[in-house]
């Protein structure tokens, strides 16, 4: 008796095929289950801990553990400033501060409309091209507190579907490291970490 | 002859006893209950349980007090505040709190273990009573009350000094934290039985000074 | 065991200066414990892994490239080890971790009900530094949450040392409790609205370092200094798990659990952890209580006494001593069991005594099967077959040894079921029958049908764990289990599962139609051998509890005396017990309530229960143990035998029994496998108890036979009726803690049978089976197989189906 869709579940047993041990699968799960509801609420859990026979306590326990598992609804748009230390060092605060002060959200809140949300990270492993910053875990670096700015009024009046790595970096970044990172070609469209299986990458399944 | 000397020094005693009582200048027995002797300030006479100024109980009903009494003669039971209508702050109050004043030996080391300051002890040392159940003191006759008045079991009776439950003894502070010479000056918890709080601590000049020693 | 530990390999190692010979690879906080040096501790305990958690074990060793802190709880020794547990840098270390630990505790100790036995407490009094740098806020949490309906969750407490949450997981299998969050937020919590509901939620009270657990049956009711304890055996579990009972003021406030090698290694069931409630009970009978025109008054001891003696006694010469019977006494000492059995056989002359209610085991089988397992057996055999009861509902002891045996030690468990069981997450085989086809089924494996099981079995160690799977096949079956095992096992032991309190003990002292005191068999032989302690008794075997039941309606059976027994809850033909007691002449009933049973007795006798009397008890494994009084019994009440003593007297054939003591010197000079037992040896020599016999050979051994049994039924639906760990058993219902978490009169069916049938979850059905009929809401459950009908026996609103696994299923709304 699922709460998920057959195309979820679908998704769902394949995961679970991809590890010989059941439990193995509960991460890739949590992701697909955040991509169900836009967060991981109690049901979600509670289906993902029947997936991999744990009890719904130890599901949570996972999922409270990984700061990218959120528990609440986001924005459509999750703004995620890193203030870890090489960032720190560049400004990374002031960064933060200036896209709290021109969204109006609070380090770690969402708007009442439901369109941005604001966080700080740990480090995001963009050292050399610091400050950091991600839109839906899609990368800007080189990211200034007037850029930060910039960035919240684009999303703001823009709302693209998809945000994108590239565009970002050209109207807002400036100084990047090493270009090494996994790039999702297409963009992101939700405020879930992309990658395949989930379909919250565009062009996802083919 | 040696005699006749030491009758009539004797007598001499007598005399000038005599008339120094009836002038009153060497009083030696006292009109008691009309008239009674100042107590010292450490005297250890009958406890009251507090209440915080806000009119809450101190008692948390932890049962330290039966623990540390030698002569086991305190009753606690401890029971979960309502939490819309507690009677002391937090979780625990004294539901049942009963002291044996038969068995009691008066040594005030309930006091020095209540971790809230909720038993005390007064000046009050007078409590005959005709039957041994009268003896135990309950939680209604040992909890002041909201107006930081104590009860007395009989307070018609003559011998009630009722002035003399309302004076907390100095025992207390001497021994609790408020008698350590790092509070010296610091102002302390109450200064009568529950309500309002001590005065400073003076230091060890200022007591010899005030007793005359120094 | 012994011979085991003598080839383990030792070690050399230096502790504080002074060398011990260890066992190779032990853990050093266990080895140092064991010689002598107590390291302090929060996460280690000695039943469940290592983690490493508090690091409060910090001790110094030597290493090659210098002295090294290391925490004594993961570090198994090596030869050659020096370790230094009390020098000025542990010192510093231990030191440095309490006042770590103590940043986030509250200091609300007078308030806790860990204060006074905290080993946070104690620890930071022995180890602490004594002030702390920590000026900041404390953390906060709401205080306490209720995370079932037994224990209390107080964070602020917390020092995450893991031990609830291992103890949920790797010990009693339900982990409902875990960390929640990351760093500094971490917190022990459930999954929301799913509370902490496990039958073993109690031991994470007890094991708690702190006070962030706590029980709340014992919540402010009275503080450590204050106890009084004693220890003694709990009669809520037939393996009787060793516990010490705590009084105030003659007043049992809690049990508490004890680490005992033999049976359960600590830990207790929140049944026979939280089953005290009852003893303190407003309900008690404290007065006895004679009959008067239909109503029940007070009376005094004599008149109540003379009155039993004497319409007994008239019984008896009119119709003879086989127009009285007994029933029960599976719930009291194996002392209170004598005198019982002696005062039927001898006073009353009668052989129709039964301690179990027509819904246990053959008597031979249960009191003397040949090679009958140990509970330690479990940990060193290479299979054990669970054909029987779920046993975490009726045999908790068993199913942690079980389960800590599949899990931790290797043994393949192979579960014989027809439903959802306890164990499954740790059985190598799980093969599900319908209630009523177990016959089938055990011919389908004489067949060779299931390989597997055959291979998990054939020529293996194995230990069988066979009872009453349900009510459907009957007694038979597990005896034709065992027996089956036996011919295809390269050695079998066998566990017989009977779950009602001491009837092990019962059936030891003769409380059996066909038995006699010390596993007897009764004859006219050792009838006549019992002559020079008991004079003349009847020689041919009674009735048992059906039996005796029949009689009465038939007329043959005039007089009933019931010790401690409810058959009209307990026996499963509820029907029959209904016409029995409506047609029984005269009942005398020695109990601790008023229940359905005794409602309409003729004489009411109050009796002392446990912690209110001394004696011994005998285990499923035949492990005798004291149980110790440390409460006055409360009012008149008195025991069994002092009962059973002056109503012997005034019937004129007195036994003479003056004390429990003296009891057990008779039970061990009268009954041959008891010889040698005595309160001295089992208090000092032998405080965990011994199997019996101690000495010589059983007289008595039984050969499991292979009994015909009947075939599979055929319908839609069969019902499955077991017992479950919270029914409505008169102790229970009187212990408002536990009375509460039984679940009812339901119905469990498989979700995939609700649509045939129209019902949904929470609607009414009507069963109907050829013995009875009743109403019950329904429960969809994954863990009942379609086609099967679960219900849990003995729940209030609920009425007994009979043992006919046929059942109609109708639905009502």
């Amino acid at each position: 008796m699922s709460v998920w869709s057959e195309e979820v579940q679908e998704r769902a047993r394949a995961i679970v095929a991809r590890y010989p041990e059941k439990r193995s699968a509960i991460m890739p799960l949590l992701y697909l289950a955040m991509s169900v509801n836009g967060y991981l609420t109690d049901e979600g859990m509670e289906e993902v801990a029947r997936w991999v026979d744990l009890t719904p306590a130890q599901v949570l326990s996972v999922a409270s553990f990984y700061s990218m598992y959120k528990r609440e609804r986001t924005g459509k748009y999750l703004v995620s400033c890193c203030t870890s230390i090489s960032c720190m060092l560049a400004g990374g605060d002031d960064v933060l501060a200036a896209m709290e002060d021109e969204s109006g959200v609070p380090d770690g809140e969402t708007d009442e409309e439901g369109l941005l949300t604001v966080e700080h990270v740990e480090c995001i492993g963009s050292c050399g091209g610091a400050v950091a910053v991600q839109v839906n875990y899609e990368l800007i670096e080189g990211v200034t507190p007037e850029k930060g700015r910039a960035l919240v009024r684009w999303l703001k009046e823009a709302r693209p579907e998809v945000v994108n790595t590239d565009e970002m970096q050209t109207l807002f970044g400036s100084r990047t490291s090493f270009d090494w990172a996994v790039k999702e070609e297409g963009g992101a469209v939700g405020p879930y970490p992309a990658f395949q299986p989930l379909g919250t990458v565009r062009g996802g399944d083919e | 002859m040696g005699i006749v000397k030491d009758l009539l020094k004797g007598l001499a005693v007598t005399g000038r006893t005599m008339i120094g009582t009836i002038t009153g200048r060497e009083l030696v027995t006292r009109p008691y209950p009309h008239v009674k002797r100042e107590k010292p300030q450490r005297f250890h006479g009958r406890h009251v349980l507090n209440r915080y100024p806000d009119g809450m109980e101190k008692c948390i009903g932890c049962e330290l007090c039966a623990g540390a009494c030698p002569a086991e003669c305190i009753y606690v039971r401890g029971k979960e505040n309502d939490i819309d209508n507690p009677v002391s702050p937090g979780e625990r109050f004294g539901y049942v709190y009963e002291i044996n004043m038969l068995r009691c030996i008066f040594c005030g080391l309930c006091v020095e273990a209540c971790p809230t300051e909720a038993i005390t002890m007064t000046h009050l040392f007078e409590m005959s009573t005709t039957n041994r159940e009268d003896g135990i003191y309950t939680k209604d006759e040992l909890l002041m009350s909201p107006d930081g008045k104590v009860p007395h079991m009989f307070p018609d009776d003559p011998l009630a000094d009722l002035g003399e439950l309302d004076t907390a003894d100095g025992w207390v502070r001497a021994t609790a934290p408020g008698g350590r010479a790092a509070y010296q000056g610091v102002r302390m918890w109450a200064g009568t039985p529950g309500v309002g709080d001590w005065s400073p601590e003076p230091s060890q000049e200022e007591r010899d000074r005030r007793s005359g020693d120094g | 065991m012994t011979t085991e530990r003598e080839m383990v390999d030792t070690v050399t190692i230096t502790v504080d200066g002074v060398e011990h010979q260890v066992p190779a690879g032990e853990l050093l906080i266990k080895a140092a414990q064991d010689k002598g040096t107590y390291i302090p501790r929060f996460c280690w305990h000695e039943r469940m892994a290592p983690v490493g958690m508090c690091r409060m074990c910090l001790v110094e060793i030597e290493t090659p490239r210098g002295p090294a802190l290391v925490p004594a709880c993961t570090t198994p020794v090596n030869d050659g080890m020096v370790v230094d547990t009390k020098g000025a840098t542990v010192a510093k270390a231990q030191e440095a971790v309490l006042e770590y630990l103590l940043i986030n505790h509250p200091l609300d100790c007078p308030v806790c009900d860990k204060g006074g036995e905290c080993p946070l407490q104690d620890q930071a009094m022995s180890h602490g530094p004594g002030e702390s740098r920590f000026v900041e806020f404390k953390r906060t949490f709401e205080k306490p949450i209720s995370i079932s309906e037994l224990v209390l969750l107080d964070r602020e407490r917390c020092i995450l040392c893991a031990r609830c949450t291992r103890f949920s997981e790797e010990v009693s299998g339900d982990p409902l409790i875990e960390f929640i969050d990351r760093g500094n937020h971490v917190q022990v919590n459930t999954f929301p609205d799913e509370p902490f509901r496990s039958y073993f939620s109690g031991n994470t009270v007890q094991i708690c370092p702190v006070g962030a657990l706590t029980a709340k049956p014992y919540r402010f009711r009275a503080r450590p200094w204050d106890l009084e304890k004693v220890e003694s055996s709990s009669l809520f579990d037939t393996a009787h798990p060793r516990i010490e009972i705590h009084t105030s003021h003659d007043v049992v406030l809690r049990f508490t659990g004890v680490d005992n090698d033999a049976t359960n290694h600590g830990w207790l069931s929140d049944k026979a952890r939280f089953g005290f409630q009852y003893i303190s009970s407003d309900d008690r009978v404290l007065v006895p209580l004679v009959r008067q025109d239909g109503e029940h008054v007070e009376a005094e001891w004599n008149e109540a006494l003379q009155h039993a003696a004497d319409r007994l006694g008239m019984i008896k010469d009119e119709s003879g001593g086989e127009a009285l019977a007994v029933l029960g006494g599976a719930q009291g000492t194996n002392e209170d069991a004598y005198a019982l059995s002696r005062f039927a056989r001898q006073v009353l002359g009668t052989n129709n005594v039964d301690a179990r209610m027509d819904d246990a085991l053959a008597s031979h089988f249960l009191a003397a099967t040949v090679d009958r397992a140990r509970i330690n057996d479990l940990d060193t055999a290479d299979t054990i077959v669970l054909w029987g009861p779920d046993l975490k509902e009726e045999h908790p002891t068993l199913y942690l040894r079980a389960r800590r045996a599949a899990q931790d030690l290797g043994v393949e468990l192979v579960v014989v079921h027809p439903r959802a069981n306890g164990l499954d997450d740790r059985a190598g085989h799980k093969i599900t029958y319908r209630p009523g086809g177990g016959f089938a089924l055990l011919e389908a494996f004489g067949r060779g049908d299931h390989p597997e099981f055959d291979a998990a079995v054939n020529g293996k160690k194995v230990v069988a764990l066979v009872g009453m799977t349900d009510l459907a096949d009957g007694p038979k079956l597990p005896e034709a289990v065992a027996a089956y095992l036996r011919s295809k096992a390269a050695s079998c032991k066998i566990l017989p599962l009977n779950s009602r309190g001491n009837t092990y003990g019962a059936l030891d002292m003769g409380l059996a139609p066909d038995l006699l005191p010390g596993r007897v068999a009764l004859d006219s032989e050792s009838a006549g051998r019992l002559a020079g302690h008991w004079g003349q008794i009847p020689a041919r075997p009674g009735r048992d509890t059906r039996g005796i039941l029949e009689a009465v309606v038939a007329g043959e059976i005039r007089g009933l005396v019931l010790v401690g027994a409810d058959p009209v809850r307990d026996v499963p033909d509820s029907a029959l017990v209904a016409e029995a007691f409506e047609a029984a002449e005269f009942v005398v009933s020695i109990d601790t309530f008023v229940h359905d049973s005794n409602r309409s007795a003729d004489v009411i006798l109050p009796a002392a229960t446990l912690s209110e009397k001394d004696g011994t008890v005998t285990n499923v494994e035949g492990r005798v143990q004291r149980v110790n009084q440390i409460r006055r019994p409360p009012g008149q009440t008195r025991t069994d035998w002092a009962i059973l003593e002056d109503l012997s007297a005034l019937i004129g054939s007195p036994m003479g029994l003056t004390s429990a003591e003296t009891i057990t010197k008779e039970i061990a000079e009268v009954a041959p496998v008891y010889a040698g037992v005595s309160w001295d040896l089992l208090e000092w020599d032998h405080r965990d108890g011994v199997v019996l016999p101690i000495e010589g050979p059983a007289p008595l051994t039984h050969i499991p036979v292979m009994l015909e049994g009947h075939g599979a039924p055929q319908a839609e639906f069969t019902l499955h009726a077991a017992r479950v760990m919270y029914d409505d058993g008169v102790r229970l219902r009187h212990s408002p803690a536990l009375r509460k978490l039984a679940p009812g009169a339901i119905a469990c069916i498989n979700p995939a049978d609700a649509p045939k049938l129209g019902a949904r979850e929470g609607a009414r059905v009507r069963l109907v089976t050829r013995q009875g009929e009743g109403e019950f809401d329904v429960v969809l459950d994954e863990g009942t197989p379609s086609g099967v009908v679960y219900v849990p026996l003995n729940q209030r609103g609920g009425v007994s189906l009979g043992t006919d696994p046929v059942v109609r299923v109708t639905v009502v709304t």
